[in-house]
């Protein structure tokens, strides 16, 4: 376990401990107990006759079940083996822990058990700002039970404490006396249920928690394609991000009990219109299920008026929910915020891809008006300048985002020289993304709605978009797309990533491909591992900036997705390979995104600081190498299979891939010589 | 003491059918309180037809809260969202059907939309 802090999670429930289990958490340090974005324990502390607990050892067993093994006495070299604590602790509403004292010895043991219990009630956005309370704390012994309380006005979160064995309880914890007989034990069980006020009807609490959760996390695995493969890292590689995705669905209390992908732990436990359905792409062809509870559930939640302070409009989906106090007192817009430029297009990219896989045409007929709302956003309230471009530009000033695209960080978006450009503007990815959402949308206007005439519209409008687009953002010079246009229509001519989502979205020229597809690959985006967000040389490239030259492998997944869309199936291997040679380093689990170093330089990627781990987008990125390198694609009521992996990674089989084809088995052989392309290259 | 509660539920009868509460089925009730006064509208909703009723019945979801509130709501000075997470608005039964229904409550903006074109939103037959 990294840096001794131990996680484990179900939904938007989380608990980050050390190694022993206890939190002792400071303002601004991200372990507790967390529901609902609000921290519902801050302490927890376990001695035993006024000691410490040393760790022997920790099992993960399960995502929301971890074991911790203790002895008494903090110090390294000594140890009292006489005693021994095992801590089973699982999350479900708030937590569960089963607490077991074994006396090892022949004599009996009297002993003083103190769990100490108290929380700062900090909402998420507190805890990662670092910022001071407003409202008033209490807590009361009642009934046995200890309660902390916060009040803000109406606002109030409760966390309630309890045990099953009797303890003396007051406002600061919960103190048992016991005596063990030798080679006898004790046990209680402690259980910390977070409430959330109002909210309370939607965290329905249900009933024989572990059990379900250990069938349901099984019916997951199983209803998924089983890969068999000669590599062995990519077999642990699969189960880890299939087991990482089943721990970050989350069921907002919005969704009927259905769940989609949570965007990632710690900081992202909620639903982000961008990262749940660049997630539910990633995973369609393994758990289809996901692309339609994130179609419906960010359906439900559509703009439907004009609001500056959520930078929400008609039609726009949404960016990201929160549910904490600082969200409650309009401190910060989350509730929902929209300020997003891509989830919009993308909503209606993944309604078509999900109809093309599953064949529901149902869910298409049902979704028929949130579809049209979205498509006419793109040219209603995104084409800020008149351009017939989709442009960005927050009207919440003091709280929105300034970068609407998925590059969110304040540097993302530069010129060459380092120059940053004025609003709004209009990143290119954005027109990919338009100009596939308005094609994919004529497709099923013909197809489910049977409106011919908007079909005939929107390819008309693909088609101009698509010219001008290739005309406009074309850098003449060194044969790549630009960055963005600012608001005078300049071109932002930075070399970045984003050309790969161009290609995936089918908007670049076939004369142009083979040039961007050069850059992709070539020594300035390219490190070894995978593709840079923005490439060696330009001003403010810097192998580990956030935007401007780590490594993320969701983006690399897409960009393999648009190679292999223009033909580029051994390019599309490569960067596979390397990803997943990364993910090696990792222990099968990719971070968000990791330095842009060479990998001739390093030898191992380095990872990013502050990443979010597991993240859904990286957790998804292993899911889309593996369609992208088996060459999945289907074909009315046929999925055909065009593979092209590297030679490293031998023979591959996808087994019982589920669609409209009812389940199909995918094979194929590694050939391709990432070596001798590389080399080719130099 | 004005009034925009009844014109808003007065609009929304006089609406009729809403498209994107097409998905949503069943009655939401709300009931205001003011003082010791209290009234209820009842606003049921199928395949996007919806129609208002007065007063306290069955329903798959209550609201309540605050009349007061409740009249910055529906003229777009405060948000149902926030309410709820504050507790100023209490939700129960059909949590979904209450999400889709504080669609219907206008934004905070001004602004009127920037641009005039046919737009691709038609109403659902």
């Amino acid at each position: 376990m990294s840096d001794g802090i131990v996680k484990i999670l179900d939904g938007n429930t989380f608990v980050v401990s050390d190694e022993s289990g206890d939190i002792e958490a400071s303002l601004d340090d991200p372990t507790g107990l967390f529901s609902f974005d609000t921290r519902f324990l801050s302490t927890w502390v376990l001695t035993v006759n006024g000691e410490r607990l040393n760790p022997l050892s920790v099992d993960d067993l399960q995502y929301f079940e971890t074991r911790f093994f203790l002895v008494p006495g903090t110090g390294t070299v000594y140890i009292d083996a006489k005693l021994s604590v095992i801590r089973r602790r699982e999350v479900g509403v708030g937590f569960h822990e089963e607490l077991t004292i074994l006396n090892h010895s022949e004599k009996p043991v009297r002993l003083t058990v103190r769990v100490d219990a108290g929380s700062d009630f900090a909402d998420l956005f507190e805890v990662k700002d670092a910022l001071q309370k407003k409202g008033k704390y209490s807590s009361e012994v009642r009934n046995g039970q200890l309660r902390l309380r916060y009040d803000r006005a109406e606002f109030r979160r409760e966390t309630v404490v309890s045990s099953s064995a009797r303890a003396r309880v007051d406002t600061g914890g919960l103190t048992f006396t016991c005596r063990i007989e030798p080679h006898g034990e004790w046990t209680t069980d402690l259980d910390v249920v977070p409430t959330v006020g109002a909210l309370a009807g939607a965290t329905q609490l249900r009933a024989g928690r572990r059990q379900s959760m250990q069938r349901n996390l099984e019916r997951w695995l199983t209803a998924a394609p089983r890969v068999e493969c000669e590599w062995e890292p990519l077999k642990q590689i699969y189960n880890r991000s299939l087991v990482d995705l089943a721990a970050l669905r989350f069921s907002p209390p919005i969704a009927g009990g259905r769940s989609l992908p949570a965007a990632g732990l710690p900081w992202f436990m909620t639903m982000f219109g961008r990262d749940s359905i660049f997630t539910s792409l990633q995973a369609l062809p393994f758990t289809p299920e996901l692309a339609a509870t994130t179609l419906l559930a960010l359906g439900d939640w559509q703009g439907t008026r004009l609001d500056d302070f959520r930078d929400e409009d008609p039609g726009r989906i949404l960016h990201e929910m929160r549910y904490g106090e600082m969200t409650a007192f309009e401190e910060r817009p989350h509730s929902p915020y929209y300020g997003c430029a891509d989830a919009t297009p993308l909503y209606v990219v993944l309604l078509d891809e999900y109809e093309r896989w599953t064949g529901d045409r149902k869910l298409v007929r049902d979704l028929e008006y949130e579809a049209r709302a979205a498509l006419n956003w793109i040219d209603e309230y995104a084409d800020l300048q008149g351009t017939g471009y989709v442009w960005y530009r927050r009207r919440n000033e003091k709280t929105g985002l300034e970068n609407q695209c998925w590059k969110d960080s304040w540097d993302s978006i530069s010129f060459r020289d380092g120059r940053l450009p004025g609003f709004p503007r209009a990143t290119c990815e954005l027109q990919g993304y338009a100009y596939d959402a308005k094609v994919r949308g004529a497709r099923l206007a013909r197809l489910v709605w049977k409106d011919p005439d908007l079909a005939d519209r929107l390819e008309r409008e693909a088609a101009d978009l698509k010219r001008r687009f290739n005309r406009d953002y074309w850098v003449e010079d060194d044969e790549y797309f630009a960055l963005a246009l600012d608001p005078d229509g300049n071109q932002v001519d930075a070399l970045a990533s984003n050309n790969g989502h161009l290609l995936w979205s089918g908007i670049v020229d076939k004369s142009k491909a083979k040039a961007v597809a050069r850059h992709l690959l070539g020594r300035r985006l390219f490190s070894g591992w995978g593709v840079r967000t923005l490439a060696e040389g330009e001003a403010r490239y810097n192998p580990i900036g956030y935007h401007v030259g780590t490594v993320w492998p969701f983006d690399n997944s897409f960009v393999a997705w648009g190679l292999r869309r223009y033909g580029f199936k051994e390019e599309a291997a490569e960067i596979a390979e390397g990803i997943l040679e990364a993910a090696v380093f990792f222990d099968g689990r990719l971070p968000e995104a990791f330095g842009g170093y060479e990998r001739s330089q390093t030898k191992y990627p380095v990872q990013y600081p502050t990443a979010c781990s597991p993240q859904a987008w990286s957790t998804g990125a292993p899911l889309l190498f593996l369609r992208t390198m088996l060459g999945l694609e289907p074909h009315g009521d046929h999925l055909t299979v065009d593979p092209a992996l590297a030679r490293g990674i031998g023979h591959l089989e996808l087994l019982d891939i589920p669609g409209r084809w009812g389940r199909v088995d995918a094979f194929g052989r590694g050939r391709v010589d990432v070596e001798r392309m590389r080399r080719a290259r130099r | 003491m004005s009034d925009a509660t009844a014109e808003f539920f007065a609009a929304l009868a006089e609406r009729g059918h809403v498209p994107f509460l097409y998905r949503a089925n069943g009655t939401v009730c709300i009931e205001l309180s003011h003082g010791r006064r209290a009234e209820a509208w009842r606003v049921t909703v199928s395949k996007g037809d919806v129609s208002v009723a007065r007063g306290r019945g069955p329903a798959d979801c209550v609201v309540r809260g605050q009349r007061a509130l409740f009249e910055r709501l529906v003229t777009g000075q405060a948000n149902a969202v926030v309410a709820l997470l504050r507790g100023d608005l209490t939700l129960e039964g059909d949590y979904n059907l209450g999400v889709l229904f504080q669609r219907l409550f206008p934004g905070s903006s001004r602004r009127r939309r920037p641009r005039g074109t046919a737009g691709y939103a038609r109403r659902r037959t």
